[in-house]
């Protein structure tokens, strides 16, 4: 059984659920991350589990919120620190939850919860293997969230043949959502 | 309108969808099968919002113009040229991390 780890907010929650609706119940206890900001990824997660318990008897899942670590546009310097906040405070959630897997698909809130991840590694404590998936609207350039994670993840997957030429290390399947 | 939970039952009884470039809009309005023209205006929108768009119309599934060639697109658009969107395919990602796991 694998404890499972998902963080992203708005638009990539579509995205997400897709990735997530052919798993097997071996990806289970899922558990979703995301920005305290958002209202609508709760409704879409709970709507997704309960269609998943009618095929599925032994769901389980819970929901964790943690502050955004940069707002669209924010500055550089102001990113730094929080960014660090949100690592301080997903270190704590992370070490509670002790994944195996964390899945994400490209917000910023992610990039603490996997640093916090990799931090809990190199501790010893709890070696999560880190899979991204670059979202469907990057064709031809990577996101912010991408760029850092291209480098710590263990599969970085893109969706468009442009990226997996100019990012050699990237797994690419196709379109998967 | 201005914001609905889902426009799925809008989307199904639509003969034309005009959209901005956004990706949940593009995907859904293909995946219904709807033809579907894209208004994209550079000088508002996010770099990788023109990504998906520019790519959706290279492989000839949307109709392309920005807001003021829309009239003109409208007049003289033939919607017979799109080609039909197939679906992602999850259970490929699926597949993947068995692999990585070891479930097989």
């Amino acid at each position: 059984l694998t404890a499972v780890y998902f963080a992203f907010t708005g638009g990539h929650t579509t995205e997400i659920l897709r990735l997530l609706s052919c798993l097997s119940e071996s990806y289970s206890p899922r558990h979703y991350i995301f920005a305290d900001s958002d209202k609508m990824s709760e409704a879409k997660i709970h709507s997704f589990e309960q269609k998943r318990s009618e095929t599925f008897s032994n769901s389980q899942f819970t929901l964790d919120r943690i502050p955004r670590s940069r707002e669209v546009r924010q500055s550089w310097t102001s990113s730094v620190v929080t960014t660090l906040y949100s690592i301080l405070y997903s270190l704590p959630l992370t070490y509670k939850l002790k994944p195996d897997l964390i899945l994400c698909n490209g917000p910023g809130t992610c990039v603490p919860v996997c640093i916090s991840a990799l931090l809990l590694g190199l501790l010893g404590i709890k070696r999560a293997i880190i899979v991204y998936v670059e979202s469907i609207c990057r064709v031809e350039t990577l996101s912010l969230s991408g760029k850092i994670l291209y480098h710590f993840s263990d599969y970085f997957i893109v969706q468009w043949p442009d990226l997996k030429e100019k990012y050699p290390k990237s797994v690419y399947l196709g379109r998967i959502v | 309108f201005r914001f609905k939970d889902s426009l799925a039952e809008d989307l199904r009884k639509a003969d034309l969808v005009i959209s901005h470039a956004g990706a949940g809009s593009c995907l859904e309005t293909l995946e219904e099968g709807k033809p579907l023209i894209v208004v994209t205006n550079e000088k508002l929108m996010n770099n990788h919002q023109l990504e998906l768009a520019q790519q959706l119309h290279r492989d000839g599934h949307v109709l392309c113009c920005n807001c003021s060639t829309l009239v003109e697109t409208l007049q003289s658009m033939d919607l017979s040229t799109l080609k039909p969107f197939p679906p992602g395919q999850p259970e490929k990602f699926a597949l993947f991390l068995d692999k990585v796991f070891g479930f097989q």
